[in-house]
């Protein structure tokens, strides 16, 4: 009997090894289950018409590759693209592409589907196949290409009849605004995605997903940024929240017609306790934001003042006799946006300023929520001017000091008052594995797999 | 305006005002009726109201009241007794709270009066509560308040309650908004509505009047009541006129709200359509034509039966007596009822026999008075005559029988004598004669001038008489005069008669003046003497046949004057005055002359 009992335990605690290195194991298969808030009716990556979010990013992410990635320090590298090269000026640049590459429907990527899908996505480039190679000629000089080339709108798709893309996934079922359901490539370039198909149900709340996630039939949701903290407390899931990737400001909707107008904005931005929004409002998911881009992006970030200063605030609104009276309008869809436009009406009102609340769109001033599209910050900042329909900033140079002055000169516009830069979280259920979080809070779907073990 | 009308406008209008007078006195009670019942309905909806009121503010004091038991709560009160608060952990709890209570406004108030949480405006957080004065003690019942919001305020009706955990007190405000779904869930009866004002700003303001649909329609027709219980802060009433349409008015009741403070928060507005007294007015005022004009149609024509009736006697006794007028003096109507016309009927038929008996009567009176008349002055005219001739033939028989020598003589005289009384007696034979043969006027177109001068120069001769006081004759002869239709001798005759009579007035003398003119439709004779004029009484006798005021007159010559006049058509008067002479006028008609 002990000469067998010695053997046996052996070949026990060998089989008990295994089976726990097999349940954390990567390995192929299972049905990855997502929830999202947003409802896109369209996964064209160049539809400008739907709005922008990092849901919409990840979505596209998983079907449309990009020419070139960013790194989490904002720096390009090869993607479709092998490599790239400007002609003096940087308005004309030469990018060369990988070969043997195919869309899902198994056709090849040409130059020339390349050049045609850049062209959708950008009308004011000239793009042309040359060779192996596509070249762009921007409207202007533009050291940034790479970083664009890299934004989700530049996804490589081929539009003749079906969209197609040459993602890691490919759709299966698409039911717009509602769901989608993706398969994995078994022959993408990149090496097949662990899990064999993803599905996306769209449009849900908050609250209906984090039920669905708490009882299991969703593995990855989202989480509401004010929501991060507490669900973190209370263990319920692994939420993991990114570094600020999402502006909140208010936009006026004209330019200051006075000089007394602009010491009335003045006033306001003086008079907005930041701080409160975020630890109250947000329950710390965001940083009070004195300028428009993160400090973990641009560095220089904490230069700008955050801090309410009600005294200097009332001082200046003293000193005008013009009335003010604006109307803040916000997205009454937004729980978020709602309260925080309401604690700005009420900061305003502290300061001697009349902010009233409106759902009109033709309000004096908006309070607004943009993600911030690149890891790079010049090609950020670009964006986020467009996007609260700022001029365009320019660049002297590729230094932090040029990007600090064009930073300054839109805020100094005073169309814009910078109030919060918020996270984006994500609650990870039990199942999913090898979660790496990205820098872009772009989801890294296509690397995680999934557990077989039972919760 | 004969009496048969009269009498029908008479019963039409007394049927009309009969029917108007009820109409009002209907339409005053009905007025009368409706006041009372819609003051009942207007006070029965307060009462309901105030029962509303008074049951939300208990259902509002419980929630309250539970919530500030609850161990939510008590663990506020717990974490907030150890330190500064976070904002953070409370920031949805009072909208959870107030979410599963069904209060529409939950506040969490330290007892600094800061903010913890607040449903109604979640981001208010940390700003003082100014209606909840740390040294206040809290309400135990439910009271009026008004809750700011972000995009404007409200009104509630709201309770506080309390949490004490060691020297620290946490308060809790809730309360139910007072909406359109508020004055919605009031039962009503048809005809009534309540309107809510929230007394948000000075004067009135359209927005912050309400009503169960959300916004009343020509809110601005409120602002003058609005604004008066604003002033006055009582309860007052006032009709509304939404429209040129009186059935569109309303009566408002103003029932002015305040709260805690006593400051005026709202002011409940309960209408009282007045379209169903209007209409039963309407009906009434339809009613009251159709039964009216009804009323007066039947009137009218009952009224024309009756006063044909009524008038039917009367116009016949109208026409009797028109007859009795124009000298049909037996004239009769017919009794056709034994009422007071047939007694008047018959009165009349009597009168007009009685009349003809007097007539009759009368003229045998004055024929036999006329006879005798007559033969008084035949007898006082034939003895003066005879008297002579008595004595005269007496002193022939005494002559021949006492100087037949002197028979001779005192014959011829008396023979001389006889004939000249013999004479006399053959003039007034002759005058009688005459005055009963008086002819009928053959009438021709005749100069009522020409004729007058004829007379005038007929008698120059005897005017200016030697022998007798010089009369002067003055003519006044209008010119043109138009013909007229008469007998020229006769009337020559009558004028004549009249020139005589006035010398015969003047023995002294004195100034005759005949005059002629024409008035109207009768030419006219004036014949006008300056002698001793005639008294009163002889005026009235003058034209009677055989009256004289002469010493030798036979009272012939006015009767005939006065035939002729008459025959003629015409009238003769006489004017005098004792001591200032007599006019005589004749007046003849000038229309006889135009049919001639």
């Amino acid at each position: 009997m002990r000469r067998f009992a010695l053997p046996l335990l052996a070949a026990s605690s060998l089989l008990l090894v295994v089976a726990a290195s097999a349940a954390t194991r990567p390995h192929y298969g299972g049905i990855l289950r997502v929830a999202l808030r947003a409802a896109p009716t369209s996964l064209d990556p160049a539809d400008a018409n739907q709005a922008d979010s990092l849901a919409r990013r990840n979505i596209s992410r998983l079907m449309f590759d990009t020419l070139v990635t960013l790194d989490n320090r904002g720096g390009p590298q090869p993607s479709l693209a092998t490599s790239w090269e400007a002609e003096p000026g940087n308005q004309r640049w030469h990018v060369y592409l990988r070969r043997d590459l195919s869309f899902h429907d198994g056709t090849a990527l040409t130059s020339d589907a390349v050049a045609a899908s850049l062209r959708a996505a950008n009308p004011n480039w000239k793009v042309f196949p040359l060779g192996d190679a596509v070249v762009v000629v921007c409207d202007s000089p533009d050291s940034n290409l790479p970083a664009e080339l890299a934004l989700p709108r530049n996804g490589i798709a081929k539009r003749d009849g079906k969209l197609l893309g040459t993602g890691p996934f490919a759709v299966a079922d698409w039911q717009p605004g509602k769901k989608l359901t993706l398969t994995a490539r078994d022959d993408y370039w990149g090496g097949r995605p662990f899990v064999d198909s993803i599905e996306i149900e769209m449009g849900k709340s908050f609250r209906d997903q984090m039920i669905s996630f708490d009882l299991g039939k969703t593995d990855l949701i989202e989480v509401a940024p004010e929501q991060a903290r507490r669900a973190a407390m209370e263990n319920r899931s692994s939420v993991q929240s990114s570094a600020p990737l999402e502006l909140m400001a208010l936009v006026f909707a004209r330019d200051r017609q006075s000089a007394e107008e602009g010491r009335l904005r003045q006033a306001l931005a003086l008079g907005i306790d930041r701080v409160a929004m975020n630890t109250v409002l947000l329950q710390g998911g965001g940083e009070p934001a004195g300028g428009l881009l993160p400090n973990w992006m641009s560095g220089y970030a904490f230069l700008f003042p955050t801090d309410v200063n009600l005294p200097q605030a009332r001082q200046v609104r003293g000193d005008l006799h013009q009335a003010s009276l604006w109307t803040l309008g916000y997205d009454s869809a937004d729980s978020v946006a709602r309260v925080v436009a309401e604690r700005a009406a009420l900061n305003a009102r502290d300061a001697g300023l009349s902010v009233q609340l409106t759902a009109s769109n033709s309000a004096d001033l908006r309070l607004v929520r943009v993600p911030l599209v690149s890891l790079d910050a010049p090609v950020a900042l670009a964006n986020l001017a467009t996007a609260l329909g700022l001029p365009q900033p320019k660049f002297p140079g590729d230094s932090v000091d040029s990007l600090y002055a064009a930073e300054t000169a839109l805020l100094d516009s005073q169309r814009v008052i910078p109030l919060l830069h918020v996270r984006v979280a994500a609650g990870i259920g039990p199942p999913v594995k090898n979660w790496t979080a990205h820098a872009d809070g772009i989801w890294p779907l296509q690397d995680v797999w999934l557990s077989t073990e039972k919760p | 305006m004969s009496f048969r009308r009269k009498l029908l406008a008479v019963f039409a209008l007394t049927v009309f005002l009969s029917v108007v007078a009820v109409t009002w006195i209907v339409s005053a009670v009905t007025r009368r009726a409706f006041e009372r019942s819609n003051e009942e309905r207007t006070m029965a909806l307060i009462a309901q109201f105030r029962r509303e009121f008074n049951r939300r503010g208990e259902e509002v004091v419980r929630r309250v009241q539970a919530i500030a038991a609850s161990d939510a709560t008590t663990r506020m009160a717990l974490a907030l007794s150890h330190g500064a608060p976070d904002y953070g952990a409370y920031l949805a709890e009072a909208k959870t709270i107030a979410d599963n209570q069904q209060l529409d406004f939950l506040e969490v108030v330290d007892s600094q009066g800061t903010i913890i949480s607040s449903a109604q405006w979640p981001a208010k957080f940390g700003y003082k509560e100014n209606s909840l004065p740390p040294t206040q003690p809290t309400s135990k019942g439910a009271f009026l308040r008004r809750e700011d919001l972000p995009d404007g305020a409200a009104l509630s009706l709201s309770a506080i309650g309390e949490v004490n955990l060691g020297d620290k007190a946490l308060y809790v405000i809730g309360g139910q908004r007072i909406d359109k779904d508020f004055l919605g869930s009031l039962e009503l009866p048809a005809g009534m509505r309540a309107m809510f004002y929230q007394n948000f700003a000075t004067g009135f303001s359209p927005p912050f009047l309400i009503d169960p649909s959300g916004t009343v329609q020509q809110p601005d027709r409120m602002a003058p009541l609005v604004e008066r219980v604003q002033q006055q802060r009582q309860e007052t009433t006032e009709l509304i006129h939404w429209s040129s349409d009186a059935a569109d008015d309303e009566t408002v009741h103003a029932i002015p709200l305040a709260g805690q403070d006593n400051q005026l928060l709202g002011i409940l507005l309960v209408g009282n359509s007045r379209r169903p007294y209007v209409e039963l007015r309407q009906r009434i005022r339809s009613a009251a034509l159709l039964v009216g004009g009804s009323g007066i149609l039947l009137a009218i024509l009952l009224s024309g039966w009756a006063a044909s009736r009524v008038t039917r006697p009367v116009e016949q006794l109208a026409a009797a007596a028109r007859e009795v007028a124009a000298g049909n003096w037996n004239t009769q109507v017919e009794v056709s009822s034994s009422d007071e016309f047939g007694e008047l009927a018959e009165s009349f038929n009597r009168m007009t026999h009685e009349l003809l008996d007097q007539k009759e009567r009368l003229v045998q009176t004055e024929r036999v008075a006329a006879w005798r008349e007559l033969a008084r002055r035949l007898a006082h005219e034939l003895k003066n005559p005879l008297f002579p001739l008595q004595l005269t033939v007496e002193n022939l028989i005494r002559a021949r029988e006492q100087t037949p020598e002197q028979f001779e003589e005192v014959l011829r005289e008396s023979s001389s004598t006889l004939l000249a009384e013999i004479s006399n007696l053959k003039a007034i034979i002759s005058r009688f004669s005459e005055f009963s043969k008086m002819p009928q006027p053959q009438f021709q177109r005749v100069q009522l001038n020409e004729v007058v001068a004829n007379v005038s120069r007929l008698f120059q001769a005897q005017l200016r008489a030697p022998d007798r006081a010089t009369i002067d004759c003055q003519l006044q002869l209008a010119e043109p005069m138009e013909p007229i239709a008469a007998d020229p001798e006769l009337l020559h005759r009558a004028i004549s008669n009249l020139v005589l009579n006035a010398m015969d007035a003047m023995p002294q003398g004195g100034t005759l003046k005949l005059r002629t003119y024409q008035q109207e439709d009768r030419a006219y004779v004036e014949i006008s003497d300056t002698g001793a004029g005639l008294t009163s009484e002889e005026c009235e006798r003058l034209f009677t046949p055989y009256y004289t005021s002469k010493e030798h007159g036979t009272g012939l010559g006015l009767a005939i004057v006065q035939s002729v006049v008459s025959d003629h058509g015409g009238r003769i008067s006489v004017q005098s005055q004792a001591g200032h002479g007599t006019t005589f006028v004749i007046g003849l008609p000038r229309k006889a002359a135009i049919s001639s």
